[in-house]
Formats: structure tokens, sequence, C-alpha cells
């Protein structure tokens, strides 16, 4: 696993650099601003770019911009996005023009190496990563007569499972389910939210996050 | 009418009778008795200056030109009284002194018309010379070295001015007097054509009914003094009696004149007064200038009020610029010495000075009214745009802090976390418990930092606009919040606060089990309803300080389970 880290926060640099080498993730390249990420993934060619959404000059998104252009011109190249919004409007940016080969992460994900690191793998493997927290906040929600009733416990695991971007097989390891079971529950929660056919992983992604968003 | 004005009509009307019964006594020496043609025009001319001047001073009571114009039509007659058959002296003299002296009054007070007062040094000194060339030389220099007894006049009365009996410097005197007749009579038509070039189109139409008799009348004056030039005094020959008739008929059309001018100028001060009353039964904004505009038939007119800090406003309390545009001329209407309102109108509208004291006389308590109405808005709009500073000001703030809470204080606890992690490493597992609790802290403080930027102002907002703001604020809400249309595309920031914080406040604080969001953009003004199925703890102060700062109206609801809340704020965007 390949990856450059761009953000213009030296410590964070250091120190994401340090845990992700001693986790043997080869960190081939660093960047503090978006011409030098391009640069980066240009010479260098990494598996994934791990992105800041606030970088310079404004300071707002232009991770996000970045991560498209990546997307755009590098399809090998993975993008993770790290960024301090929990809102979820900032991921389905992300994952609307590219569901395949990003994700969205909370900061703080960069010191617990193994969801970083799996979160990393799933990218570089053409998966879509998206934050647990957002996901729960966005299932747990209040709503009014809310259709997440009608879903089992179960149900709503393989939901939040599915928002997260996780692939059959994988719910089906996480949750110590058969790939049958997994099958049967993604096709009564489709149905049950009235999300009519499940396209494959990636895309439903998008479908059930703008289900929860709504 | 006043008594003097009865007074002056009454002596106006005995003094024609008296000079009508003298010239028909003793026609050869008059000029109105020698005819029917003669006495008509004697008395027509006289009773209708004198008529004018009582119209003219009854309507326009400041001015000098009624009480001139009602002295001219007595002078009119007076030059009647120098005749034998007068058996008073006293109307005698007063005739040897007054006999020409009309053509000057009549000049008088028609240059003054319609103010009452002599524009220009060149009209003041023509009109001087006029006074001093008929009372003085041929009045008052001539009849002092006059003796009717001994110069050929055994019947006439005694002239009681006569110091001498001179008939060599009486010739002179006359002659004098008829040379300065020529010269006075040319100048005064003069300065009349020279007025009535230079008056703009408005005023030519309220003076020329007047200016333009005066000058053919003294034209006929002059006229008749050429005709004297070779003889050496004013006398009754057949041509002195046709010119003279002429400038019977020129007097009488200068009188109609100032009849006309008079009916006219009624004519629009009735409608200016009318609409005024109106307007005195329900004042609003701006409708004292649609009335006037209406009365004065200009369409554009506007009325612009003072500040005390020199600035003009609008009825609305908007600042204005009151310099005239081309075409266009301002007029203050003053009160006490001081312009209480400043009329913007189509030039010449208010050349006359009487239709502007009547407008200002009319309007004066709604004037006043909408002045007041119009400071207090100014005031207020200055209050707004000062709230809205500071709203603005408090925002940047906001913004500020928000960044730097992100991009600071977020960002350490990340590196901090970050460092713990690489610590724990080192340190092997008999830390590891620790330093676990540590980082769990840290996260803790995290997500509070988180929510407190958000508190302070969404990034969301800032980056995305209000409709993501408020789908982010249902994301994270206690209560489930339900969102209608909102507006998707980016409005001012100050108006997307407004509306933003509404909604948050209103979340917060509302002790419901559902709220209802929409917003829409109608007609530059966006409006956000929020419905709580519930109550609401406090008064919205803080918000309605916001809204008010964007001249926006908030409107609170409150039934027993329900509390609808509206805002409604303008957005040129």
């Amino acid at each position: 696993m390949r990856v450059v880290i761009a953000d213009d926060e030296m410590l964070l640099h250091e120190g994401l650099a340090r845990l992700l080498t001693d986790a043997g993730v080869e960190v081939a390249g660093k960047a503090a601003n978006v011409p030098e990420l391009m640069r980066a993934v240009r010479l260098s060619r990494p598996d994934v770019a791990i992105v800041d959404i606030r970088m310079p000059p404004t300071h707002t998104e232009e991770g996000l911009v970045a991560a498209q252009q990546i997307r755009t011109e590098h399809a090998g190249v993975g993008v993770l996005v790290l960024s301090h919004h929990l809102e979820s409007i900032y991921a389905m940016r992300l994952i609307e023009e590219h569901p395949q080969g990003v994700g969205y992460l909370l900061k703080e994900r960069v010191s617990n190496i193994a969801v970083l690191a799996d979160g990393l793998q799933r990218i570089a493997e053409g998966e879509c990563v998206i934050d647990p927290t957002i996901v729960s906040r966005l299932v747990r929600r209040p709503r009014e007569d809310s259709p997440l009733t009608a879903l089992t416990d179960r149900e709503r695991e393989v939901l939040e499972q599915i928002a997260e971007g996780r692939s059959n097989a994988a719910i089906g390891q996480r949750l110590y389910l058969s790939p049958k079971t997994v099958e049967t529950h993604i096709h009564q929660i489709f149905q049950k939210l009235g999300l009519g056919d499940e396209p494959d992983s990636n895309r439903r992604v998008l479908a059930v996050l703008a289900f929860l968003r709504e | 009418m006043r008594a003097r004005h009865l007074v002056a009509a009454l002596a106006a009307f005995a003094l024609g009778i008296a000079a009508l019964a003298i010239a028909s006594a003793h026609p050869d020496v008059t000029l109105g008795g020698a005819s029917v043609a003669a006495n008509v025009a004697l008395a027509a001319a006289g009773w209708a200056l004198a008529a004018a001047g009582i119209v003219a001073w009854v309507t326009r009571p400041a001015g000098s030109c009624g009480p001139l114009l009602t002295l001219a039509g007595l002078a009119w007659f007076a030059s009647e009284l120098a005749n034998p058959a007068v058996d008073s002296s006293v109307a005698f003299t007063l005739g040897l002194v007054t006999f020409a002296v009309c053509p000057a009054i009549v000049a008088h007070a028609a240059l003054a018309y319609p103010g009452g007062r002599l524009a220009s040094w060149p009209e003041r000194a023509a009109v001087a010379v006029a006074y001093a060339g008929t009372v003085g030389v041929q009045g008052l220099a001539a009849a002092a070295v006059y003796e009717p007894s001994r110069q050929g006049c055994s019947e006439c009365p005694d002239n009681l001015v006569a110091v001498a009996s001179d008939a060599g410097l009486l010739d002179a005197l006359n002659r004098a007097g008829v040379r300065l007749g020529v010269a006075w009579a040319v100048a005064l038509i003069g300065v009349a054509v020279w007025r009535l070039a230079r008056a703009s189109s408005a005023a030519r139409l309220l003076t020329a009914p007047v200016l333009v008799p005066l000058i053919a009348y003294l034209g006929l004056v002059a006229a008749g003094y050429v005709h004297s030039l070779g003889r050496g005094y004013v006398s009754n020959d057949a041509v002195d009696e046709r010119l003279w008739i002429g400038q019977a008929v020129a007097l009488i059309a200068l009188s109609a004149g100032v009849v006309l001018a008079w009916v006219r100028g009624r004519r629009a001060r009735t409608a200016v007064t009318r609409l005024v009353l109106e307007l005195a039964e329900a004042p609003v904004p701006g409708g004292l200038r649609a009335a006037l505009a209406g009365a004065l038939a200009d369409p554009e007119l506007e009325v612009a009020y003072p500040l005390t800090d020199g600035g003009w406003v609008d009825a609305a309390g908007r600042p204005v610029d009151p310099a005239a545009a081309p075409g266009r001329a301002t007029t203050p209407l003053m009160r006490g010495g001081q312009a209480v309102a400043l009329l913007v109108h189509r030039a010449e509208l208010l050349d006359d000075p009487g239709l502007v004291e009547e407008v200002s006389r009319a309007a004066r308590l709604a004037l006043e009214h909408e002045r007041l109405e119009a400071e207090l808005r100014a005031q207020l709009e200055q209050l707004r745009a000062s709230r809205a500073r500071t709203v603005e000001a408090g925002d940047a703030e906001r913004r500020r802090l928000e960044r730097d809470l992100h991009d600071g204080a977020q960002q350490r606890l990340v590196v901090l976390s970050l460092a713990l992690r690489l610590l724990r490493e080192q340190l092997g597992p008999g830390a590891a418990d620790r330093i676990d609790a540590a980082d769990a802290e840290l996260r803790a403080a995290l997500e509070d930092l988180r929510a407190l930027g958000r508190g302070i102002y969404p990034a969301v907002l800032e980056a995305e606009g209000l409709a993501a703001a408020i789908g982010a604020l249902a994301e994270e809400a206690a209560v489930p919040i339900a969102t209608g249309a909102l507006p998707r595309e980016r409005l001012a920031a100050a108006v997307e606060a407004a509306a933003y914080f509404l909604v948050a406040e209103v979340v917060k604080r509302a002790r419901a089990s559902a709220v209802r969001v929409a917003a829409t953009l109608e007609r530059e003004r966006l409006l956000v309803e929020v419905t709580a199925s519930g109550t609401l703890d406090d008064e919205l102060i803080d918000l309605g300080d916001r809204i008010g700062a964007l001249d926006g109206r908030l409107r609170i609801d409150r039934e027993p389970d329900r509390v609808a809340i509206r805002a409604e704020v303008p957005c040129a965007s």
C-alpha cells in the first residue's frame, strides 16, 4: 500500500506518516497544498491519496475539489478525504460523482490506525468509505413517522454497514452472517424503505445516504 | 374684503362720477369730455383699474400691487380735476399736481406684478424718473409758478401751491416735462420688454396679460409726449384724444389681465386646497406628494424634508438629493423663515409666488405632519442601518471564531490525539489503558468544540448556503425537522444568517414533537415559515433584532399546542 498525504498542518503530517509507516504503509509523498498534491500523485502514483478537506488558499473545500480532480485524472488512485465536518453534505458531495475508490473520514480517525488502515484498504480496492459516525448520526436522527421503525435491529445494522460503503461480503464478515442471509436482509431493507432495486454496492451507498438525508 | 377695500371702491366710484361731471361741464379743457366715446373711456378705464386693484389687494394683501392699481384708477380720474369747472381749490390743486402721474403708477404696479416689488434697479430707476417727471416737474414745479387768475383762467379756483407767477418758467418746465416724458416712457417700455423676454414661459404666462397691455399703454403715452414735443406742453387736440382713448383701452386690457391671472390662480389653488383637505383625513406617507403632483399637474413632483443634520429625505425617510435635475426646479416652502419642505418640480411651475404661498399655507399641517414623520422614519432607518452593521460585525466575528476553533483548537486536538497514539506504541501495553482513557477525553473535547463551532456560525452555512445548513441542522437536532421548499440559490450572507439562526433558535428552544421549516423567495423577499408542534420557551428577542436590522418582519402566532413563526426579509439578490 502506497499513499501520499496532503495536509498543511506539519505536525499532523509527520505524526500520520510515522503511524502509517509503522503499520506497513509506504508514504510515497507529502503535500501542503493542491498543486503539490497533484504533482505528488502524478509522480508517485500512490494507491490512495490522503487529503485534508481544508487547504490553502481559502481553507474551505479545496480538498473535495482536488479529490474529484484526482479521481477524474487518475483512475487508479483512490482518495481519502479527512475532515472535521460531521455534516453529511460534504460526504455526499464527494461520492456523488465518483462513488468508487473514495472515502470520507473524520479527522480524528488518524489516531485509530485500525480504522484508517481498513479504510485505505477498501478505497484501494475500489470501494467507498463513509465515516461510521456520520452514518450513525443519519440513522439515529429523530424523524416523524420514520420508515426506519419498520426495520428490525439486525436490518438496521445492515443498513448502517451499507451506508458506510461495505460490500455484501464485508457486511457478512463484520456481522457474522452468511452471504445468503446478508442478501435477504438487504432485499428486505430495500423493500421496506421503498428503494427499488439494489444496485452495486457503491451506487447503493448513494441511494441509501440520499434516503437517510431526506 | 375689509373696510379699506370698500372705502377705496367707493372713492373710485365717487371720483369717477365726479370726473365725468367735470369733464362734461367743461369739455374744451379735458380729454374725457369731448365725446360719448371719451366719456365711456374715462369711466371704464378708471373703474377697471380700481376694480382690478381691489381684487389684487384682497387676494394678495402682502403685495403693493393692489393698492397701486387702485391708486392708478384714482389718478386716472384725478387728471380731470385740473379743470376750471372744479369749484374746490383743493381738488383743483390736486389735479394740477397729479394730472400726469397715472402712467407712472400704472407702470409701477404692472412691473411690480405679481410679487409687489420692483425686481431690478433699472425698473426702480425708470419708475423713479417717471414719478419725478410727472409729479415733480409736470406737477409740483409747474404748479408752483402757475397763478391761474394771472395767467388767463379767471374762473379757475385758487392754486394752493402757487408761490409765483412766471409764464416763462412754466413754459420751460412744461417743455422739460414733455421731453422727460418721452425719455421715461421709452425707458419703461424697455424694462417691460426686457422683463417679458427674460421670463420663463410659466412666468410669462402669468405676467404677459399685464405686461403686454402696459407696453401698449406706455407706447401711446410716449406717442402723446412725442406729439407734444412741438408745442411744449400736453394738451387735448384730436390726435391727443385718439391716443388717450387708446390708452384707456390698453388700461382696460391690463385690468382684465390682472383679473384673469387671479381667476386662473384661484382655480389651481382650489385644486391644491381641496386635495390637501382630502389628505388631512387620511394622511399616508407620500400622499401629500401625490396630491400636490396631481393638483399642480406635475406627475414627477417630489417633496423633500430637511433633517437637522442638513440632509434631505422623502416622506418615507429615505435620503434624497434635492439638487435640481435639468428641467426641474426647487422651491422651498417656508414657515417662520425656515424651509419646512422643498418641492422639486417642473421648472416654471411655481414661478407665481402667490401660488407657492398658497400651497405652503394650505398644506402646512399636512407638510408639518409629513416632515415630522419623515424625520422619524429617517432616524429609524439610521437606527436600522446601525443595527445591521452591529449584526454584520457580530457575524463576521462569529465566522472568525468558528474558523479559529476549526483551524486552531480542533486541529491541535487531532495532533495531540495522534501524539498520544504514538506514545502508546512506544510505552507498550502497560500505559495503554491510561492513554486510551486520555484519548477518549480528547475525543469528547473535540466533539464539544465541533458543536460549539456549529452553534457560533456553521461553516456549512457560509460554504453551502441556507438549504444545506438547515439540512445539517436536521441531522443534529433533538427534534425531528421536516423541511419543505428551501431556496437553492445563495442569498446575502446577512439574510441567510437571519433565516438560519431563526430556525436554529426555534429548534433549540421549542419543546415540540416536530418542527417544520420552509423558506421561499417571493418578489425579492425571503419568506421563512417555521412551525413547531408544541410550545416555545422564550421570546425570540435577538432574532427580532437580526430580522429588524434587515428591515424584515417577524410574526409569532401562538396556539396552545402549536407555534407558527413567520419572518419576511427583503433580499435584493
